[in-house]
């Protein structure tokens, strides 16, 4: 009987320990460190900080509740990357002197080719959470992989979106849209511009009226205006960088420039919190390619996706107050949480083992943060169809998700946008 | 043709921020001969300034201009006595890595106080628009320029006609005989600098409600408010003025002609065309680009 009771008593030890295995409650052996790389200061420092601090929320969550990563408690080596001269020396740092084996950030496209280079010469993985350059994983490096789209992807989506949403609300068909396309000269607007442009053209015939680069620290833009006013288009795919998206919506409204809809593509300029804040309800009406925002239907996730999900967002309202992340958390943590997962299946981070398991991960959609799923490519780049991606607008000074609709409760408001006053 | 009377409104509204920045800088740069490159950060504390006067005490831009004068002097007159004046003798060199210093430092320490965020003085005015004669111009660019060729003029005038203008150009053109002549430079040069100073402040408080404000947003004003000053003539106010709205004109027509990417090259082309002919800038005296050195 005492045999027995002790085996009870043992087992229910062991499955105590198991759960605790995968509610992760402290039974971390040791800790296991990364490098995180972001600009937290200079022009990007805003992005930067919010990226960092969706990393660090995923890291709480991974250690105090998913059984951390490999069995280790995650711990971060975190540096500063103004610029593409300091991403290189702080890579190279992170690498030498903490002799980490695994560098993440560094979400600007401005900055990621010099960082991942850096980490390629230490012979190091470079896990990309956010940038969006193409080239990134175009160079033949063994060492880079992404979890976010390519700029290709964002300007695949736009393009999806104005053909089969935006097209029959206006009453065109796809090669009747009239489109101009304005954008930030980086590499990040012209990835994406590009892109959109190659595919609105080649697939569905759209009319592009303009096409115009600047760059985002221009004081006027309303000689641009001028011409885009001319040009008469119906959709105006506009990536902007930040403050140039607030003086662009300004001043459009200076010049009464009545466009029917605006298409932006990622988590700056009208994807940013700054545009909302500026304009309040003044801002109605443009559309961004983000992750998911209000309205976002959870529960047409996966189980496990439901999971990490629902996980996630408590840590984002405990941390910040908001019930709703921030596109800065969002890539962070899903590619963070990637990360765990490639790290617990390769079981080490030498780099041709890590390799094969990353390229053997074959994860549906919906299964992760933001209902990504898992496939990458050759190259290192997570499958464009995996990394599902949804279009939000701004609506009474939110920004909420519209499409695709079957994954949420909201929907497209003001198509056409009419009088700048009538968005209310 | 029917674009022509808003690019020349646009053209006079931006070339009127542009002189509203540039007046103060062209006081300190003809007066003390030194290159300052922490104007751009006064220039974001002024706006921050009207940020926060708005946002948490309710004031309206145009009332924190007031408020602003004083604290502005003030801090001209400290960041001189702490930072500028153990160098103002230095080398340029000195001069430059001082004022480079100071403005990485009040860049940061906006960054750790204030965060990256853009942030905007939205006023109830900020999308009034007074249309005339075809073109829009909007109503806080309208009283920039107003208060930009106020300040130009009065500026003009103090240097001109004040005895303590007089002193400040006498010192511009010779540091060392105008000592010898019982000016005290010392007191001249902190003087200059607190008044450029608060001609920032002035530009920063009057460009809140026009552009959001963040810890970097002086750089994208700073540079071309030096090409304005340096092809004005090094110190000349009117010439300051006329140069910042032809830089302007160079950039909206060129942004509206070529292409937006153009507006760069076409206005540092002509700045560099205009200094290899006049090498003292459009309005400056022969040999003034070497004087006090």
């Amino acid at each position: 009987m005492k045999k027995l009771i002790g085996a009870v008593v043992i087992g229910l030890v062991a499955v105590t320990l198991g759960v605790g295995g995968v509610q992760g409650q402290a039974q971390l052996q040791g800790e296991y460190k990364i490098g995180v790389l972001q600009p937290l200061t200079g022009n990007l420092a805003a992005e930067g900080k919010r990226h960092l601090e969706g990393y660090e929320l995923m890291r709480d969550l991974i250690n105090e509740r998913f059984g951390g990563v490999m069995g280790k408690k995650l711990v971060f080596a975190v540096g500063d990357a103004p610029d593409p001269t300091a991403a290189a020396s702080e890579a190279t740092r992170l690498a030498t002197r903490e002799g980490v084996k695994i560098i993440s950030g560094t979400f600007s496209s401005t900055l990621c080719g010099a960082a991942s280079e850096a980490a390629s010469r230490q012979n190091v993985i470079y896990w990309e959470t956010s940038c969006v350059d193409p080239r990134f994983t175009q160079r033949g490096l063994k060492n880079v992989f992404r979890t976010e789209v390519d700029g290709t992807g964002f300007g695949w989506y736009n393009v999806e979106f104005m053909a089969k949403h935006l097209a029959h609300r206006l009453g065109k068909k796809p090669n009747e849209l009239r489109v101009a396309f304005l954008s930030e000269d980086s590499s990040y607007g012209q990835s994406v511009t590009e892109m959109a442009r190659k595919r609105a053209k080649e697939e569905f015939g759209m009319q592009e009226v303009a096409a115009e680069y600047y760059a985002f620290t221009t004081n006027d833009l309303t000689p641009t205006i001028l011409k885009l006013k001319a040009a008469n288009p119906d959709v105006l795919h506009h990536i902007a960088r930040n403050q140039d998206a607030i003086l662009f919506w300004r001043q459009a409204r200076e010049q009464n420039f009545q466009f029917k809809a605006l298409v932006h593509a990622g988590a700056t300029g009208y994807g940013s919190p700054d545009f909302g804040k500026a304009f309040g309800n003044d801002g109605n009406g443009p559309f961004a390619l983000l992750e998911p925002a209000p309205g976002f239907l959870i529960e047409k996730l996966r189980p496990e996706g439901q999971r990490i999900e629902r996980a996630f967002r408590e840590a984002v309202k405990a941390k910040t107050g908001s019930d709703i992340p921030a596109g800065g958390h969002q890539l962070a943590a899903g590619g963070l949480w990637v990360l765990k997962l490639a790290l617990d299946a390769a079981k080490t981070d030498d780099l041709d083992k890590f390799r094969a398991a990353v390229f053997a991960m074959d994860i549906p959609v919906g299964s992760a943060i933001n209902g990504w799923g898992v496939k990458f490519e050759p190259n290192g780049q997570n499958t464009n169809a995996r990394v599902q991606h949804y279009m939000l607008q701004w609506q009474g000074g939110k920004m909420v998700t519209v499409w695709p609709e079957e994954f949420t409760t909201e929907r497209a408001k003001w198509i056409p946008l009419g009088n700048w006053d009538a968005r209310k | 043709m029917d674009v022509i009377p808003q690019l020349v409104a646009s053209t006079l509204l931006l070339g009127g921020l542009y002189a509203l920045i540039a007046v103060g800088l062209t006081l300190i740069f003809g007066v003390m001969r030194v290159v300052n490159f922490a104007y751009g950060e006064f220039l974001m504390l002024a706006m921050y300034l009207a940020f926060f006067a708005f946002s948490r005490l309710a004031l309206d831009p145009y009332v924190t201009l007031v408020l602003a004068l004083p604290v502005f002097f003030a801090a001209g007159m400290a960041s001189y006595h702490v930072v500028m004046r153990p160098v103002i003798r230095a080398s340029h060199n000195v001069q430059v890595f001082t004022t480079v210093g100071l403005s990485i430092a009040l860049q940061n320490v906006a960054l750790v106080l204030w965060t990256a965020d853009a942030r905007t003085v939205r006023t109830e005015y900020y999308a009034t628009t007074v249309r005339i004669g075809g073109a829009a111009l909007n109503f806080a660019q309208i009283v920039a320029f107003v208060v930009a060729v106020a300040c130009t003029a009065a500026l003009f005038a103090f240097m001109r006609w004040s005895y303590t203008g007089k002193v400040m150009r006498a010192t511009a053109q010779d540091r060392q005989a105008s000592s010898l002549m019982g000016i005290d430079t010392d007191r001249v040069y902190a003087l200059t600098w607190a008044v450029g100073i608060v001609c920032v402040g002035v530009a920063g408080v009057l460009l809140a409600p026009v552009y959001p404000v963040y810890p970097t947003a002086g750089l994208q004003f700073v540079l071309i408010a030096f090409v304005a000053v340096v092809l004005g003539g090094l110190g000349d106010m009117a010439g300051a003025l006329i140069a910042a709205v032809i830089v302007a004109a160079v950039e909206v027509v060129g942004s509206y002609v070529l292409g937006t990417a153009w507006k760069e090259v076409l206005y540092l082309m002509l700045f560099i065309g205009i200094l290899v002919v006049r090498p003292a800038g459009l309005f400056g005296q022969r040999g003034a680009e070497a004087l006090g050195t």
